[in-house]
């Protein structure tokens, strides 16, 4: 065989091979189909992890046989000029870190990152805030913890241009852009309207799922807190969500249930919101609110606007069908400043 | 071997290094050009490219990196048409599809064809006069980054996408996975793939091209290329060039079967210094050592008859004024919108290359090459998608890539308030308005910070008889910017219920 008959035959071996890659790859892809779980029918079954999980021996607590506990509180609010300082001692409040995060855990956080604004707008969760989570994650000893949320436009200029990704990467977080293949249709057993919806498959298979929203308006959810933020790892199309709403939500929340909710409060947006963009519409209340129960946060963070639980549909549906208490003179509430 | 034949023996060598290092070169910056900028300007090539920067100036745009254009411009009185064997991308590409080919046109149809160029500048020069930027289109350099844009781009993101989802299938590499995804999401990958209308216009305009060589070997870039046209006309005032020894040469040709170029002529003894392009095939060939470089060479040059450059002239003038008279300048298409920035509609015609790095540089992928809604003198220049994405609150990005300021950068708060459009909701489709149900996501997702679409709240009828309390969106005009957040999100199917609508300019 001569040099030329020798190139050309790898030329053609080259250009079939890719050729074959390339049909491979598409037909790998067509079989597996990530995108059909946006398609209506039958979903996945799952639940969350344990909530809360059990707290082991060997963690910092000293263990003492004989004295009880002294009761946690149902909800924390701290308020100070630092949004670090806040939800530190929040969560601290709650009974630290410790006890939503064990040694080893996958964390997942779902901050508020609707789109890329300045952290001074109140559009997106606080970054200072957000990076504390991060940091006292790993402090209780979290493997790994994932940032990620899906935001209405395109996802790098809104992790960009909140700020969030620098927060976050400068802590060790990993912020996870999603794709297609991270949503999977789930079922919603108790869901009254919302029955099966694709979902972000991440927050079944994490050991803790943080749920840390921001304080806004919203104009057909009056506000939007703890419970309207989880419509960020709805995957598919979510306009339609925006028929019997108020059910919805409390629906989604019947099955997404986060081990620890921090609403960040340190700055909130009065008028325009989910978007906002406007400093006029932001008020400082400096607070950050920590709980175990979205309904209870909501409840609490709804004061901040001069609004009952009461006002908000969705709250009221879901204190009806037993999610949380809504009522906030039945709550223990720890206060505090930093 | 004689000894003196080993001097040209490494050009080769080095000029594919040259060719294949400004590709790469080219390429990188092209990918590189993405939401966010930074500092570093990426469209270099495009402002170093004479046609481009003549068209420009000829519509009164002068930027300082137009002298680098001049620099290229006056290369050729050097080196003539260097550029074209050691730097140009497009001709890269062009030469490695020809491959080894060595087939040529009869001696006929070269004479014909040697007179193209003359005709390309005309007709050039006939729309420039006009006002028309459409010969751009023809541009190698516009017309490599057009083609990458439009094809490699999007190819390479359903690649990537593929290549993720089947590692997705082993659990192991999910993590790994994730972590590329996120790491080239809005670079290489997007969240939602790219696409771009015209793929199949640009593909078959771009395998034409190739398939020239099918004809002879690099035939656009000798016949057709106005950028090559216009870097020969400069040549023919060349200096330096090839020179033949005379009593040396053999007559026996090797050298006219090896130029690439055409550029031998007259008993293979003269040049035609508005077609060489420097890379000594010719003295390669040579089996006497004949030809080296050298000053005041002897020159061979087409000069059209009068006969021909008038009527030449006369049909150029003619097309420039059809598309001056284009349909496109009397009605704009109301579903036209160009991006922030973008020159009012006769300007952006004159001065666009059409090179789309535009279109590349959108992180949502709204900016679409236009097909129609322009009219024929628009194919290709940018206009506003919003089923396919809204233009990002965050990036201006369009305006700071354009080489010629058909779009002009805009700071960010200025684009922010710079109104392209206005929004009109269609109540026969509008959820609230027709199906009386509850939907307010245009209102939701507006970015104007006092929101240009407000919310009535209304107690109305259904036609079923019941009373409902209904919230109802109403377009604020003065606030509006048409920047199509709402068309892209609203959740009617198919054609948006808010569509974005042209406002005068």
């Amino acid at each position: 065989m001569s040099d030329l008959e020798r190139r050309d035959f790898c030329r053609i071996l080259t250009g079939c091979t890719l050729l074959a890659c390339t049909g491979g790859l598409a037909g790998c892809a067509r079989l597996l189909d990530w995108s059909a779980g946006t398609d209506a029918g039958r979903g996945r079954v799952a639940t969350m992890a344990a909530n809360p999980p059990v707290v082991e021996a060997s963690s910092t607590v000293t263990p003492s046989e004989t004295v009880p506990a002294p009761a946690l509180p149902d909800l924390a609010v701290y308020t100070g000029d630092d949004p670090a300082a806040n939800v530190r001692a929040a969560v601290a409040a709650l009974g630290g870190m410790d006890r939503f995060v064990k040694r080893g855990a996958r964390v997942v956080i779902k901050p508020n990152v609707i789109v890329g604004r300045a952290p001074e707008l109140a559009t997106t969760t606080n970054p200072i805030a957000l990076a504390a989570v991060v940091t006292m994650a790993y402090e209780a000893g979290a493997a790994q913890v994932t940032v990620l949320d899906r935001p209405t436009g395109d996802p790098r200029t809104a992790f960009e241009g909140s700020g969030i990704a620098k927060a976050v990467n400068d802590v060790d977080g990993t912020v996870k852009i999603l794709s297609d293949r991270n949503f999977e249709r789930f079922d919603i057993p108790k869901g009254r309207v919302l029955t099966s919806w694709p979902l972000v498959t991440d927050i079944f298979e994490a050991d803790t799922f943080i749920n840390m929203p921001i304080a806004k308006t919203h104009s057909m959810a009056g506000l939007t807190m703890s419970m309207k933020n989880l419509m960020g790892v709805m995957g598919g199309t979510r306009g339609t969500v925006h028929q019997d709403f108020h059910q919805k939500i409390v629906d989604l929340a019947t099955l997404v249930q986060p081990h620890l909710v921090i609403l960040d409060a340190y700055r909130i947006m009065i008028r325009n919101g989910p978007t906002g963009g406007s400093l006029k519409d932001v008020r400082t209340p400096k607070t950050a609110i920590a709980g175990t129960n979205m309904p209870s946060v909501d409840a609490y963070g709804a004061t901040l606007f001069g609004k009952q639980a009461s006002d908000l549909k969705y709250l009221v549906n879901a204190g009806a069908q037993g999610l949380g208490v809504i009522d906030l003179n039945k709550l223990d509430i720890a206060k505090g400043t930093t | 071997m004689p000894a003196e034949k080993r001097r040209w023996r490494g050009i080769h060598g080095l000029r594919h290094a040259f060719q294949w290092s400004f590709f790469a070169l080219f390429i990188a910056l092209l990918t590189l050009t993405v939401w966010p900028l930074g500092h570093v300007f990426l469209g270099v090539f495009l402002l170093a490219d004479p046609l481009i920067a003549a068209n420009s100036l000829a519509n009164g745009v002068w930027a300082w990196p137009m002298l680098a254009a001049l620099a290229m411009l006056l290369a050729p009185l050097v080196l003539g048409r260097a550029f074209c064997g050691y730097v140009c991308p497009t001709g890269t590409l062009i030469e490695a599809a020809a491959g080894r080919s060595t087939r040529r046109l009869g001696a006929h149809a070269r004479e014909h064809w040697r007179k193209v160029p003359a005709f390309v500048l005309l007709g050039s020069a006939g729309l420039l006069l006009f006002a028309s930027g459409l010969f751009l289109l023809l541009d190698p350099l516009a017309l490599l980054t057009r083609t990458a844009t439009v094809l490699l781009y999007p190819f390479l993101d359903r690649m990537i996408r593929l290549a993720g989802d089947v590692a997705y299938l082993a659990p192991p590499l999910r993590g790994a996975t994730d972590f590329v995804t996120t790491a080239l999401t809005g670079r290489l990958v997007f969240a939602v793939p790219r696409v771009y209308g015209l793929s199949v216009g640009v593909l078959g305009v771009f395998a034409g091209i190739l398939g020239l060589n099918l004809l002879e070997p690099r035939l656009w870039c000798k016949h057709i290329c106005p950028l090559g046209a216009l870097l020969g006309l400069v040549g023919r005032l060349a200096p330096a060039g090839r020179r033949v020894n005379a009593e040396a040469c053999i007559q026996c040709g090797a050298c006219e079967q090896a130029c690439p170029m055409d550029a031998v002529r007259d008993g293979f003894l003269a040049t035609d210094t508005s077609r060489c392009q420097l890379c000594m095939a010719c003295a390669d060939a040579c089996p006497v050592d004949a030809i080296s470089t050298g000053l005041k060479p002897r020159t061979s040059l087409y000069s059209p008859s009068r006969r021909s450059f008038v009527a030449g002239g006369v049909l150029a003038l003619l097309g420039g004024f059809f598309a001056f008279t284009g349909l496109s300048r009397v009605a704009r298409n109301v579903r036209l919108i160009r991006p922030p920035g973008a020159r009012a509609e006769k300007e952006l015609l004159a001065l666009c290359s059409r090179c789309g790095q535009c279109m590349k540089v959108c992180p949502t992928n709204v900016l679409q090459p236009s097909l129609s809604k322009a009219g024929l003198e628009g194919i290709f220049t940018p206009e506003m998608e919003y089923r396919i994405g809204a233009c990002d609150w965050a990036c201006n990005e369009c305006g700071k890539v354009c080489p010629t300021s058909a779009i002009q950068p805009l700071e960010l708060e200025v684009k922010r308030t710079t109104k392209i459009g206005r929004a009109y909701i269609d109540r026969n489709r509008c959820i609230p308005w027709a199906d009386y149900k509850t939907c307010i996501v245009c209102q939701e997702l507006c970015p104007v910070p006092d929101k240009a679409i407000v919310i009535t709240e209304e107690e109305v009828v259904t036609p079923e008889g019941v009373t409902v309390r209904l919230q109802r969106p109403h377009v604020v005009v003065d606030r509006c910017i048409g920047c199509g957040v709402c068309e892209f999100n609203c959740p009617v199917a198919q054609e948006s219920a808010i569509t974005v609508r042209t406002i005068a300019e």
